[in-house]
């Protein structure tokens, strides 16, 4: 039996479904026609007469058209003052929508972080939520109870947008009947489990605390450039981008966009610290051992990093 | 009084959630049309209180397809705040990175979102169908495969300057983050090469040098006769098609276009500008009875028929403000966009609007001829990378050769202003920043589909797509396909009207 997936967008950018088109090894299509997934709906590429596509959605709410796979793109638009009307559909709120669809797929999933968390928006008057969760609480549009008939909670895959490779792997996973293991706010661990930091080039800068100051200087940019390399995971560094690169590895600070909170409430591209040192350390490490280290690091960085003759 | 009925059109297949709401009269001629925004993101509001450049983080995220065209807004308006200076290379490589998108935004748009109208079961008895089937069925036709696996080949480019496609903040006041190896550069080269080749066999069925020598209406006629793979390309189909579903007959507008101008051209280039300008694209307001200097003091935003608070007349995006207005009992508020409006009156933005105050003969004389068509609009969009990828070439072998930063330090200011333009993929795109001590104060966004997209204004003039839907015979009141290929002919992105609507 050919699985079925529907895709809807909430408060959303996009974003997530131009990053799917990066995939490459399968990409979208292939993975479609690989393991038998009948796109039912996706709201960017589907051409449906409005008919067919009133009575798709009728077939699904009232159970005769089985739903398998759910994706939510964007946010859950709660304004204003809780009614979902920035949000509407012919017939109602989109939050209304995206609740009946839930309650009806095999499995949910929450693609990018507007959908897991709420995302941008979340602090706003829209009054964005995630599925599941808004920003670090659990509950969300669905509810802490909430777990779908394949037995999971929403599968959330944050990221701003949320990685090709995320996607396309969960949903061969899901295709082929395959176990997830989920860890951390629901996030699949193959890719969640990893630090954005792991993989960044500039690493050794790191190591050595040799830090950039000031855009294009090169260096780590954990100290001063707001950088959330060391703070938050996901699979930047590990996957790259486009098959080429990454934000850190060009110079542009991890802004922490697989984190609950992002986006966050204090500027960016500069790091909130105590004396020189971040408030926020790499996760898990003690501070004063921090310190220290960072310290005797810095004294033993080699002259070739200092004067950035490194190639990177 | 005649019957009519009215009909809602929800429309897919374009950056966002739109409806369209028309009222047909018993001939299903269009007599009143409303593009309704059904959605608020509130991002300018958002912005308010976060540190200055926090805009090159939030804004990219307005919009996926065309998240560096927000990115280069963002950071021009902060340039110029704090008056800060972009050294060539920069320049360069923001150029690149600019006019990529632009190529993977159109090619993207005409061949997955416009094209597979020509699949609709209207036209099954057309010759032709079984061909439009084969090539741009959803996620099966050959061509949009095709498209999927070149457009993610290019944006690589994007990658390797500016770390990731969508969402990255490689560019910064005072330049970018990035300091491009000679490799990084050369590899950006071999891209854009292999990109060249396939655009020219696949889309144009000729070379760079060969369509720009089509100047005139019966050239492109000639150059249709002139050779088989004219014809069988992607453009020569796309005319074919076009012309035998009529949509050079659909779609007129205002004819009044307005252009920001784009890309700005470094100090020191062999790129040269249309018209001598500064810029690749220069700017203008341009209709039949003439061309008019671009003047941003008259570009003012009204809300008559947006649901939003009152106040006053239209305003200066610098003095703007979005208070949202949801329990209104004012029967003329029907969207969530605002309407821009120029020396007071709608004008419509996109490709074509470049072409035409660029002076591209081609579009001046089918324009002065008929006014704005579907067709025109998409013909435009289809050739536009046949002007962007020499000049993407160049400014990449520019950037070994020239010995210029890639950065130059910039003071922050406590208090200032400032506004970037971009003619971003869908045409003008404005930001502008109020900074008060320190923090973000006030931040306005126009659209390209806010301008395009726009409701009526205080006087009841209607937004540019409005008013191509007006005057429209819909064949199959069921089924109105010809709705939805004027609006797309636009290439809506409701996700980026921001105050605004996913429309």
């Amino acid at each position: 039996m050919p699985k079925t997936l529907y895709w809807i967008q909430g408060g959303s950018c996009g974003g997530d479904t131009w990053s799917l088109l990066n995939a490459d090894t399968p990409d979208f299509a292939e993975l479609l026609d690989a393991f038998s997934i009948e796109m039912l709906w996706h709201q960017t590429f589907s051409r449906m007469e409005d008919d067919v596509f009133e009575t798709l959605n009728q077939r699904i709410l009232s159970g005769l058209q089985p739903l398998d796979i759910l994706c939510l793109e964007g946010s859950v638009i709660n304004g204003p003052n809780g009614s979902g009307r920035f949000d509407m559909l012919p017939h109602g709120t989109k939050r209304d929508m995206i609740k009946a669809l839930a309650h009806k797929a095999r499995y949910v999933l929450a693609v990018g972080t507007c959908a897991s968390f709420g995302g941008i928006g979340s602090d706003s008057e829209i009054m964005a939520s995630g599925l599941q969760f808004a920003k670090w609480e659990m509950g969300g549009l669905l509810g802490r109870q909430f777990e779908s008939p394949a037995g999971y909670p929403v599968i959330n895959l944050p990221g701003c947008p949320c990685h090709c490779d995320v996607l396309i792997g969960t949903l061969s996973a899901i295709a082929a009947d395959a176990p997830i293991t989920l860890g951390h706010y629901n996030t699949p661990t193959d890719w969640y489990g990893v630090m954005v930091h792991q993989g960044c080039t500039r690493n050794e800068y790191h190591e050595y605390r040799v830090e950039e100051k000031r855009f294009g200087e090169r260096g780590c940019m954990f100290f001063y450039m707001g950088c959330h390399g060391p703070l938050v995971t996901g699979p930047c560094n590990k996957a790259l981008w486009n098959r080429r690169s990454s934000k850190t590895r060009v110079g542009v600070p991890c802004f922490g966009c697989t984190r609950p909170d992002f986006p966050q409430q204090y500027p960016f591209f500069e790091t909130r610290n105590i004396e020189g040192v971040p408030i926020e350390l790499p996760d898990g490490v003690s501070r004063a051992h921090y310190m220290a280290y960072k310290g005797m690091a810095a004294a033993a960085a080699p002259k070739r990093l200092i004067k950035r003759r490194t190639g990177i | 009084m005649a019957e009519t009925i009215k009909k809602v059109i929800p429309l897919n297949r374009v950056e966002g959630d739109l409806e369209i709401h028309v009222e047909l009269d018993r001939d299903n001629v269009v007599v009143d049309a409303r593009s309704v925004g059904t959605m608020y993101r509130g991002i300018e509001n958002l912005m308010t209180g976060r540190g200055p450049l926090d805009g090159l983080v939030i804004t990219p995220r307005i919009c996926g397809i065309c998240t560096t065209a927000h990115l280069s807004a963002a950071a021009k308006a902060i340039d110029m705040a704090f008056d800060a200076e972009v050294p060539d290379n920069a320049q360069r490589l923001r150029n690149v990175t600019l006019l990529v998108e632009q190529v993977q935004n159109d090619l993207r748009h005409l061949f997955l979102l416009f094209m597979p109208d020509f699949t609709a079961p209207r036209y099954a008895k057309a010759a032709w169908y079984p061909q439009a089937l084969q090539r741009y069925q959803v996620v099966k036709g050959t061509t949009a495969l095709e498209i999927v696996k070149q457009t993610k080949k290019v944006i690589e480019v994007i990658a390797i300057l500016g770390g990731q496609w969508p969402h990255s903040s490689f560019i910064v006041p005072g330049g970018v983050v990035t300091v491009p190896s000679d490799n990084d550069i050369a590899q950006c080269r071999h891209i854009i090469r292999a990109f060249r080749r396939w655009y020219e066999r696949g889309i144009l069925g000729c070379s760079l040098e060969r369509w720009h020598r089509v100047r005139s209406a019966a050239d492109l006629d000639a150059w249709l006769d002139e050779d088989p793979a004219h014809r069988s390309g992607e453009l020569g189909f796309f005319v074919k098609l076009a012309r035998a579903a009529g949509l050079d007959r659909i779609g007129r507008s205002h004819d009044r276009f307005i252009s920001c101008g784009g890309v700005d051209l470094p100090r020191r280039t062999a790129v040269q500008g249309h018209g001598r300008s500064q810029q690749l694209f220069p700017a203008g307001i341009y209709s039949p009875a003439g061309l008019d200097p671009f003047d941003p003091e008259k570009i003012t935003e009204e809300i008559a028929a947006s649901f939003f608070k009152a106040d006053g007349a239209g305003r200066h995006p610098y003095e703007g403000r979005t208070v949202t207005d949801a329990d209104t009992d004012d029967a003329r508020k029907y969207s969530w966009a605002k309407a821009p409006r120029y020396d007071g009156r709608p004008a419509e933005t996109g490709p074509l609007a470049d072409m035409l105050v660029a002076g591209e003969p081609l579009f001046r004389e089918m324009v002065q001829d008929q006014g704005a068509s579907v067709f025109v609009r998409e013909l435009a969009r289809m050739v536009r990378a046949a002007l962007a990828l020499p000049a993407v070439d160049q400014w990449l072998a520019e950037m070994v050769t020239c010995e210029t930063p890639f950065f130059q330090d910039f003071r922050k200011k406590q208090s200032t202003c400032g506004h970037g333009f971009v003619s971003a993929p869908r045409g003008f795109l404005g930001h502008w920043l109020v900074i008060e001590d320190g923090r973000i104060a006030r931040y306005q966004i126009i659209t390209p589909t806010t301008w395009n997209g726009s409701p009526r204004d205080g006087a009841g003039v209607r937004g540019p797509w409005e008013e191509a839907i007006m005057g429209l015979q819909v064949a199959d009141t069921q089924h109105p396909v010809e709705v939805g290929q004027v609006v797309r002919s636009f290439d809506p992105c409701l996700v980026c009207t921001v105050h605004a609507m996913k429309l």
